[in-house]
């Protein structure tokens, strides 16, 4: 565990830092939700199915910052998109954020911080996509949502690589701000 | 942290192939004969097309009057219109295949593709040419 505390900002700076990044990392948050949804239509429409472009600022507070923070982010998003799209909606964004940010906190733990950022992006929108799936089939219909997952697969590696290439850009910029 | 590893590779070409094999036995095994078309209202279900009468319609559910349906001659089913923000019902297209959807979330509403081989289904069809 020792080499997770020196990858996190907790050693050599106080709370009040800590918070106030999440606070950043949470109105990137939103802001690249917005973003994505002012975006022309994905080429594949399926009711689920999302670029995912906020798992950035997620990744990076999971990375830089703490689980707990990267919790922190996607119950807050969800309680913005309730504000603002509806209890359904809200629903949807909070199972995918906390099945994603789990399974990726997990890979952290198992592989000791050996992954890349390519492989626990990849896996945090396969999952997100899988959380939303989950809901789609219970509280609609029961929906047979499997037949898409073939796609849902596919779709994940392609925008968790589009999205790690943009945090790895990220990184360095950010670093030097804060 | 490295961006990506060589084993990232391999992974993500298992990732792949689960892929494309689950599509491809799935394709496979439904060879499909005149599917039906369920329209869920959350989960009522609000309506049964037979998708093989041949017939072109559009039509709407009571539940939500701006959401219209299309069935084409040929047997597929879409959103033809919907009062929702994203569209998404809309851009999902046609659908014909046993276990295809789209729903359009915002409105609640959800087509599913049902097999026509299932003896023990129900046999309420509501007539897709009268039920506009």
């Amino acid at each position: 565990m020792d080499n997770i505390k020196t990858l996190t900002i907790n050693d050599r700076s106080n709370k009040t830092r800590k918070l106030v990044l999440t606070s950043i990392l949470f109105a990137i948050s939103l802001v690249l939700a917005w973003l994505e949804s002012i975006l022309p239509p994905l080429p594949i429409a399926v009711p689920g199915i999302k670029m995912g472009l906020s798992n950035i600022a997620v990744m990076y507070t999971l990375f830089f910052v703490g689980a707990k923070q990267a919790y922190g982010i996607a119950i807050l998003k969800s309680g913005f998109v309730v504000i603002t799209r509806g209890l359904i909606a809200g629903v949807f964004s909070l199972t995918g954020g906390i099945l994603s940010v789990s399974v990726m906190l997990l890979i952290l733990v198992f592989t000791k911080r050996n992954a890349s950022y390519s492989i626990v992006s990849v896996f945090g929108a396969i999952t997100h996509n899988i959380g939303q799936f989950i809901v789609i089939s219970l509280l609609y219909a029961g929906t047979n949502v499997w037949f898409y997952f073939p796609v849902l697969l596919v779709f994940g590696v392609v925008t968790g690589l589009i999205t790690a290439g943009i945090l790895k850009v990220i990184i360095p910029a950010f670093k030097k701000l804060v | 942290m490295k961006f990506i590893k060589k084993t990232d590779l391999i992974i993500i070409a298992i990732i792949l192939l689960v892929s494309a094999v689950s599509w491809f036995t799935y394709k496979y095994f439904t060879k499909d004969e005149a599917p039906k078309a369920e329209i869920y209202y959350y989960t009522e279900l609000v309506k049964t097309i037979d998708l093989g009468s041949g017939n072109d319609v559009h039509f709407s559910i009571d539940n939500e009057p701006d959401v219209i349906f299309h069935v084409t001659a040929d047997g597929t089913i879409r959103f033809e219109q919907s009062d929702c923000p994203d569209k998404i019902c809309i851009n999902t297209g046609e659908l014909s295949r046993p276990g295809q959807f789209a729903a359009c979330l915002p409105n609640g509403i959800v087509i599913k593709i049902i097999g026509n081989k299932n003896d023990d289904e129900p046999d309420i069809i509501i007539g897709s040419s009268g039920g506009q």
